[in-house]
């Protein structure tokens, strides 16, 4: 099917590099420094980031602890008060978030925000709204180039859904799913806008054992077939620990550990962090 | 500067005070309801436009059934006319929220909107109906109100406060119609204006004319100069009248300006104090700040809601009864007339920071400052009668350049 | 290269669909203007066919409304100004045009005179016009969410109501007219505060009609396309929406553009009819009058709008002069029981009381109306004369009872598949369904905002490709 995705992306580097790298030569992503208050709060202070190109890195840290408002700033939700982000070798800090998407970069939600009125096969055709041109002319007369691409984003879309085995449920309103089929709806629909980097909002929260292995398999196969590089917040630390090739840790909006796994998993700023929760 | 300052200015300031404080306090039902209900009341400018009509059926019913003449109305009429438009602006307003609004608490805001916009629309049509057959009906008293203007009886005499009285006495009549002959000497300064008020028995008692003097000779003027007034009365008619001359100030500052702008700084006054100094007040701030939290610790939610439209119904039952007394002549209820001033008494609220009552006041002033300041000084260069193209520019800059209004807080939506 | 550009590429079709779905195009525009004008016109008579060209420009007008309100989620309460800026320009430029010697004399007989040639050009000046107002309310709609936004574009309307009264004199000598200097039609001669008269009357059956089919049509594909979905996705969540890429400042300004210039249209064509426009068809009492019907048909729904437009019109004309509604009611009887006799995706218990819910909802609406008539006849009054309290009673009805209107974000011709489909799917995940807003005896009270349960597509009905 994506023989073509996948060269696009991957065309110049090998995917899956070398796990334990704490920093990469040529990252996909790369964050200096980048932070934001709100008010007093220090929500997130001096984070750096790397990810190569198709790596899969944790981001974790207790409740409260910045993560979601960095993916915020990499979003360009909120603007970052300090630092720099690139994308792929290109300045994203200061863009907006349709142009964030548009570079290369997706996102999931941790409160799940699906488009829930719309079925389930229009919430991944709208994530591939951002690769087409549309224009209302081409609406109103179905222009070749108009049929060729609504042709081109709901075979797209249905291959996406059976990626996720969504596809006998695709004339449903999406908020009528089950939560796990939700969570895989929104990794769905941001695969959609063929990121280069996708950010996942704790994806395994509300899942079962089951579902959590059948989401780590997810996760991993989409690295292979799409060569997209995952950035993954989430606090299953089984999973994490599992998946991950690198961890950054956050605690009170700072880093205070970075690397492999097994370095995090022992390093005791963590556990205290935790603590108490199984590191 | 010496010209900026001058009497237009002052008369300007005057107008805009006037109004700024009714804006004012129809902007705080407003701003209050959205504080803790986070929607726009749409209804809300008609309950000041029953306020208005409710003052208007008072006065006439009581004057009608008391008996007592239209012109000189006793002083305690007002406050009992203000006292039942408050009580049955504020009905009203309960009504509205325990069976309009009440049931759609959980609803999308949308809905909310749409609902208050129905209620909007089924306040102003059903209060411009012709009487039910039923109900009193008399040559001037009527529910519904009907669909014809009609003018207030005037609660308080036009009293200039700041005027000065130069001479009073006996006229004499001059040759021609016009003449009058004062039976003293007075001062007469340049460029001031001169009055002449002249008491006339009649059967119905005595009645006061007031006539302008028209250009009179300036500096010391004998007794039995002739002046010429504005009315050609024949000379016999003026002759031996009581008259009192007046000097017309620069800058007049009439009773009704001051009744208005008292009540409303009584009412305002009033209404800080409850709302940041009393219980209930507490209450209310909690509830605005969260229905879940405050109901959690105890707040009565409903009476707190249920309170801040009475409430905010009477401070606009209260600017409905000032209105009238400024601007005697009533439209029907649905006209829209009524309609723009409830708009820009919502605009005032929102340019100051929906929500927010200081921001409420300090929205109406300002509203009313760029309405009569701009239509006194820019008509002459850009044209006269875009008021309210000032008022709606003004509203759409300041949203652009302050989302959340003058003193309004933005809210951040979480992702 | 996307994956979706290179699709796109690979699968381009010929010219052949894009031609059939034009010719389709052009044939519902002037079939429905010829039916219009040939066939329902003179069956009806010469009054109902006024109030049928009536309801046309008030149906073009909420029909537009809808991609704003209905589609995109943002709240616009000031369409009206946009009618209105249509309405001058296309009176004005067939009324000068006429004076000014360009064109002959209204002609009653002919449908396409040069006279009319020129009533098109100025509704596509009225319709630019209107876009090019609604370019910049869109603008601030970025900035501004719900009710804010609500303020400003109530705010233009009024500006455009001022606006227009600031206006000149109208010129209605020919004479005068023609020897006008060009400063002199600066501020334009629009009438000032009495409005603008004597616009000649081009405003047929045909061209309302066609200019309506074209709405709806329009509007229709766009619901379903790529643009469309953009437009749907601002509504249900304009956070997600940015994140997938979708350019919120684009696409709600692109709604209001759109949006204005079918409303200007509708306004032309209200000149042409209406013989007459005054600076108060841009105030906001006009404005909530297409609110309401877009709120009573469904916001997003164009099916629901047009059923609300010529619902409230012959409910207008009832009002109007009142007749008994016992054999509608008999007739709405009737239809309910067909559909609940062969809809597939309830079991007979449910049929029953779907049955019987819509019986009393039958009977309520009936004893409303006839009551109303006997009151009214009782009381020596015209119900006509309660009109716009009877509409603001229905609104907050509708608001307390349906919130999500006649249908919802569904379409009507999505209804019948949503009554045989159901049953099967439902066997096939229980738990998991939710009724359809054509589904009486399960109506979610679920907002506006986020209505009925019903899909706003079922795939495969959406007539494409
Ligand atoms: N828009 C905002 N305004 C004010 N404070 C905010 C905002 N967004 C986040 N915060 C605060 O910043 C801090 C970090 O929040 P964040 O949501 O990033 O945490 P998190 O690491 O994702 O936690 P969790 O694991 O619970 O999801 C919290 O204290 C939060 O209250
Ligand atoms: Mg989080």
């Amino acid at each position: 099917m994506s023989d073509h995705t996948q060269a696009n992306h991957t065309a110049d580097h090998a995917p899956g590099p070398q796990p334990g790298a704490t920093d990469v030569a040529r990252a996909l992503l790369r964050a200096e420094g980048i932070g934001i208050s709100f008010g007093g709060l220090k929500a997130v202070q001096g984070l750096s980031l790397a990810v190569p190109p198709g790596g899969l890195d944790g981001l974790i840290g207790p409740n409260g602890a910045g993560k979601t408002t960095a993916f915020n700033l990499l979003t360009g939700v909120y603007r970052a008060q300090t630092g720099s982000i690139t994308l792929d070798g290109r300045r994203i800090d200061g863009l907006r978030p349709h142009q964030i998407a548009k570079a290369g970069m997706a996102r999931t939600f941790q409160n799940i925000r699906l488009f829930g009125n719309l079925s389930v096969l229009d919430n991944v055709r709208l994530g591939a709204h951002v690769r087409g041109r549309h224009t209302l002319v081409g609406t109103l007369f179905r222009t070749p180039a108009y049929i060729a691409q609504e042709r081109a984003i709901l075979a797209r879309a249905r291959q996406l859904l059976g990626v996720f085995n969504l596809l006998s449920r695709a004339d449903e309103p999406a908020k009528s799913l089950p939560y796990g089929d939700q969570r895989r709806l929104e990794i769905a629909r941001a695969l959609a806008t063929e990121p280069k980097l996708l950010l996942l909002d704790e994806p395994a929260a509300g899942m079962n054992p089951q579902e959590k292995r059948d989401l780590a398999r997810t996760i991993q196969r989409l690295r292979r077939e799409f060569g997209v590089g995952v950035l993954l917040i989430e606090h299953d630390m089984g999973l994490v620990m599992d998946i991950c090739e690198r961890i950054t840790v956050l605690d009170h909006g700072e880093v205070i550990c970075h690397g492999v796994p097994a370095h995090v998993q022992n390093d005791p700023k963590v556990i205290e962090a935790y603590l108490g929760e199984p590191g | 500067m010496g010209t900026l300052f001058d009497a237009t200015f002052f008369d300007t300031m005057i107008a805009s005070v006037a109004v700024g404080s009714l804006y004012a306090l129809i902007a705080l039902g407003y701003t209050m309801v959205y504080g803790i209900l986070k929607f726009i009341n749409f209804a809300h400018s008609d309950v000041f436009v029953l306020g208005a009509w409710t003052a208007f059926t008072t006065t006439t019913a009581l004057i009608a059934w008391t008996g007592l003449s239209a012109a000189g109305a006793p002083w305690w009429l007002g406050p009992i006319v203000l006292g039942v438009a408050m009580v049955v602006c504020g009905v009203t307003a309960f009504c509205i929220e325990r069976f309009a609004y009440r049931p759609l608490r959980k609803a999308p805001r949308l809905n909310v909107l749409i609902t208050a916009i129905g209620v909007s629309l089924l306040l102003q049509n059903f209060n411009q109906l012709p009487p039910a057959p039923g109900l009193a009906r008399t040559a001037t008293v009527s529910f519904p109100f009907g669909p014809t203007p009609k003018t207030m009886p005037e609660l308080l005499p036009d009293v200039i406060l700041n005027e000065s009285i130069i001479a009073t006495g006996t006229l004499g009549g001059g040759e021609r119609r016009g003449q009058v002959l004062l039976d003293r000497a007075v001062t007469v300064l340049p460029g001031r204006t001169y009055r002449l008020d002249v008491t006339r028995q009649t059967e119905a008692g005595p009645v006061v004319a007031r006539f302008n003097l028209n250009n009179p000779p300036v500096g010391e003027v004998q007794a039995g100069t002739p002046l010429v007034t504005q009315p050609l009365r024949p000379p016999a008619e003026m002759q031996g009248l009581a008259y009192v001359l007046v000097q017309v100030p620069a800058v007049t500052i009439r009773l009704v300006d001051v009744a208005i702008v008292g009540t409303a700084a009584v009412l305002m006054v009033g209404l800080l104090w409850l709302v940041f100094r009393t219980r209930l007040g507490a209450a209310m701030r909690a509830v605005s700040f969260s229905i879940e939290n405050a109901a959690l610790m105890g707040v009565n939610v409903n009476f707190v809601i249920s309170f801040t439209f009475v409430l905010g119904a009477c401070l606009a039952a209260a600017a409905g009864f000032l209105y009238p007394i400024k601007y005697p002549s009533l439209q029907q209820p649905a006209s829209d007339v009524w309609v723009l001033l409830g708009l820009k008494a919502f605009v005032a609220a929102v340019v100051g920071g929906i929500g927010n009552i200081r921001g409420a006041v300090l929205g109406g002033f300002l509203i009313a400052f760029i309405e009569f300041f701009g239509e006194t000084y820019l008509s002459a260069t850009i044209g006269s009668g875009l008021q309210d193209i000032y008022v709606f520019t003004t509203l759409i800059l300041v949203l652009l350049l302050r989302p959340a209004g003058l003193l309004g807080t933005p809210v951040r939506e979480k992702v | 290269m996307s994956a979706i550009h290179e699709l796109t590429q690979k699968n381009r079709p010929g010219v052949g669909l894009t031609v059939a779905h034009t010719a389709a195009l052009v044939g519902l525009v002037l079939g429905t203007g010829a039916v219009m004008q040939w066939v329902v016109g003179p069956a009806a008579g010469i009054y109902p066919a006024t109030i049928l060209r009536q309801i046309g420009i008030v149906a073009i007008a909420a029909v537009s409304l809808n991609i704003v309100n209905g589609y995109t989620g943002q709240f616009s309460i000031g369409h009206a100004g946009f009618v209105a800026i249509g309405a001058y320009a296309g009176g004005a430029v067939s009324f000068y045009a006429n004076s000014l010697g360009w064109v002959g004399a209204y002609d009653p007989a002919g449908l396409l005179t040069p006279g009319h040639a020129v009533m098109l050009a100025g509704a596509a000046i009225g319709a630019g016009a209107a876009g090019a107002a609604g370019y910049m309310v869109g603008l601030p709609s970025l900035r501004l969410r719900g009710d804010y936004l609500a303020i400003v574009t109530l705010g233009f309307g009024e500006i455009v109501r001022v606006l227009f009264q600031q206006t000149q004199s109208q010129v209605f000598d020919p004479q005068a007219a023609r020897a006008l200097p060009i400063s002199g039609w600066w501020p334009p001669p629009l009438g000032g505060a009495q409005g603008f008269s004597s616009v000649i009357p081009y405003g047929e059956l045909f061209w309302i009609y066609a200019a309506l089919a074209l709405t709806v049509v329009w509007c229709y594909r766009l619901k379903f396309s790529s643009s469309g979905r953009a437009f749907l996705s601002i509504r249900e969540d304009e956070i997600a929406a940015r994140a997938m890429g979708v350019n919120l400042t684009r696409y709600k300004v692109r709604a209001f553009v759109l949006a204005a210039a079918l409303a200007g249209l509708g306004g032309a064509f209200y000149a042409h009819l209406n013989l007459a426009v005054q600076p108060k068809d841009a105030g906001f009492q006009k404005s909530f009058e297409l609110i309401i019907i877009v709120v009573l048909g469904g916001l997003g729904s164009i099916s629901g709008v047009l059923l609300a437009a010529f619902g409230l019109g012959g409910l207008t004309e009832w009002l109007r002069q009142p007749t008994s509604v016992w054999p509608a009611a008999l007739v709405a009887l009737a239809l309910v029981g067909v559909v609940q006799a062969v809809r597939r995706d309830i079991d007979s218990r449910a049929r029953g009381r779907a049955m019987g819910r819509a019986l009393l909802v039958i009977g309520v609406l009936t004893g409303l109306f006839e009551g109303l008539r006997a009151f009214a006849a009782w009381q020596g009054f015209k119900l006509d004369d309660i009109r716009i309290v009877l509409y603001a009673l229905a609104l907050i009805s509708v608001m307390l009872l349906r919130p999500q209107g006649l249908l919802g974000t569904s379409e009507l011709w999505l209804v019948p598949g949503q009554l045989m489909r159901r049953k099967a799917k439902a066997a096939a995940a229980p738990s998991l369904r939710t009724a359809g807003p054509a589904d009486p005896a399960a109506a979610p009270a679920t907002g506006v905002g986020g209505m009925g349960g019903g899909v706003t597509e079922a795939g495969g009905d959406e007539g494409w490709p």
